[in-house]
């Protein structure tokens, strides 16, 4: 779709690397749904199992799986990158992948079977590293950058830091290192993890589609030059000094937190300065997602200077649904466009319209889904039996999703076979 | 050479790609395709081109993009430009 002077998508992947990291993401949002009904409120107390399992199934099974989606479709068109062959490298990713995913789920229900934790290690690091080094050798080799794929560029090193430290944890976790850092990784670890790749990879992508589908003025050139780039810098800065003065992550978050409520005031206002009067569900999933930012972020700040529990239980349910907004505004611009573009690159003269696709009022009636969801949450905080409803509303959710995306394989299926192909060429 | 014009500038992606692959589908020999946009539609060019037109961008000086596509190969483009 982009390139920094533009749009582009003759390097884009074939239509069914895209989908398929999109169907996984929201499978593992229906086992999400399905560990929520199953732990109940365990799922509140950050240091249990349930925690640890439901955390690691949205960061790792749906929003990698989701923003692996937007890596292989963006990188050709935002950077210019092409990925050689990028069926097979999105198999060899996919499969270990998801493998190891399950297999570390488990591991967290079963500490006793400590082998569980090598075997997920060895399924999820070399497959997430090789992936990460790919594209960031790609990037790096890139002569014309935009702010868009400089953030892509940082926010892949945050990741290959992410698991590198997941790696030590694993490997202490399944006796074979003694784990004595074991307390300082794992706060570099979900904060390089949550800031340095899922926000900081949301801000890079945004710095060229709120512009672009949205027609607003674009980002100031100080926010899009410097913001990833301080970002990634105070991040890496605290995870390698807290080892020496823990007490730094706190300013560190204080600060991190301020500069994704610039961040997300500054989109707000963007959104506020459309040209064009009517918003769709997509531009209310983002103004959705960043309100949700800025409530996560103020929670955050609260329960580090507080420690009251409440609120970081409110940061826990504020920051996913800040990231899942934004993964579902991208999802219904990209799933129907992506549909029809390679039918009419194709040469369907019957190639169906972007609407019936995934019809406008269907993403609407998921938006009020998805707000529902993080409603049901919010008030299961203070009335424990509200989660079943929380659980089956995020059941529905992602099962919303994959009707959308097997719906749009479908039409694009069926207008391969039967539809006609026009004739432009001349020649 | 009948002139088709659109200006775009102020449609969201992917209207100006919808609009001018429409077009696209019913230009004749003797008309030409005139897009205004606020970015090089690098895909609907491609796209032409690979559809055997004969293609055309210019950035302006406030930094417009002019994309001009016509199916007769020996079209002078260049003569058509208002940049």
């Amino acid at each position: 779709m982009f390139s920094q002077n533009g749009l582009s998508l003759d390097q884009a992947p074939p239509i069914s690397v895209v989908f398929r990291f999109f169907a996984l993401g929201a499978l593992f949002g229906l086992l999400g749904g399905g560990l929520v009904l199953y732990y109940q409120s365990a799922i509140f107390d950050a240091a249990s199992p349930a925690a640890l399992t439901l955390t690691h199934t949205f960061t790792l099974g749906i929003m990698l799986s989701f923003m692996f989606a937007a890596l292989f479709q963006m990188l050709p068109v935002i950077a210019g990158v092409k990925l050689t062959a990028p069926v097979s490298t999105a198999n060899f990713l996919l499969y270990p992948f998801a493998a190891g995913v399950l297999l570390l789920l488990v591991a967290f229900n079963m500490p006793q079977q400590s082998w569980l934790f090598g075997a997920a290690s060895l399924l999820l690091v070399p497959s997430l590293l090789w992936i990460t080094l790919l594209m960031l050798g790609k990037l790096v080799r890139l002569r014309d950058h935009s702010s868009s794929s400089k953030g892509m560029l940082i926010a892949l090193l945050a990741l290959g830091i992410v698991v590198i430290l997941a790696l030590y944890m694993t490997l202490s976790l399944a006796g074979y290192l003694e784990g004595g850092y074991y307390p300082e990784v794992r706060t570099a670890h979900y904060s390089m993890g949550l800031f340095g790749w899922i926000a900081l990879l949301i801000i890079s992508i945004s710095f060229q589609v709120i512009e672009m589908f949205y027609v607003t003025p674009p980002y100031p050139k100080l926010v899009s030059r410097y913001l990833p780039l301080t970002l990634f810098g105070l991040l890496f800065v605290t995870t390698v000094t807290a080892f020496w003065v823990p007490q730094l992550w706190l300013l560190s978050h204080i600060l991190t937190a301020l500069l994704l409520v610039g961040y997300a005031v500054l989109t707000l206002r963007r959104l506020s300065q459309r040209k064009r009067p009517i918003a769709d569900a997509t531009v209310w999933f983002w103004r959705l997602g960043l309100s949700m930012l800025l409530l996560a972020m103020t929670t955050l700040v609260v329960y580090r200077l507080t420690g009251t529990a409440l609120f970081g239980n409110l940061a826990e349910i504020f920051y996913p649904a800040f990231a899942l907004s934004i993964v579902f505004a991208m999802f219904y611009k990209i799933i129907p466009f992506l549909t029809w573009f390679h039918l009419n690159a194709q040469g369907y003269f019957t190639a169906p319209m972007m609407h019936e696709v995934i019809h406008p009022k269907t993403a609407m009636k998921h938006l009020y889904i998805h707000l529902t969801t993080v409603v049901t949450f919010l008030l299961a905080l203070f009335f424990a039996p509200l989660l079943f409803v929380s659980a089956l509303l995020t059941i529905l959710s992602f099962g919303w999703m994959l009707w959308q995306i097997v719906h749009a394989w479908r039409l694009y299926r069926h207008t391969q076979k039967t539809g006609e192909k026009f004739e432009m060429n001349i020649a | 050479m009948r002139e088709i014009g659109i200006d775009t500038r102020a449609l969201e992606h992917p209207e100006p790609l919808v609009q001018a692959t429409k077009i696209l589908q019913g230009l004749t020999e003797d008309s030409y395709l005139y897009m205004l946009h606020r970015k090089k539609p690098i895909p609907l060019l491609d796209l032409a081109g690979e559809q055997g037109f004969k293609v055309l961008s210019r950035e302006d000086a406030q930094g417009d993009w002019h994309i001009l596509i016509a199916k007769d190969p020996d079209i002078d483009l260049e003569a058509l430009l208002r940049v």
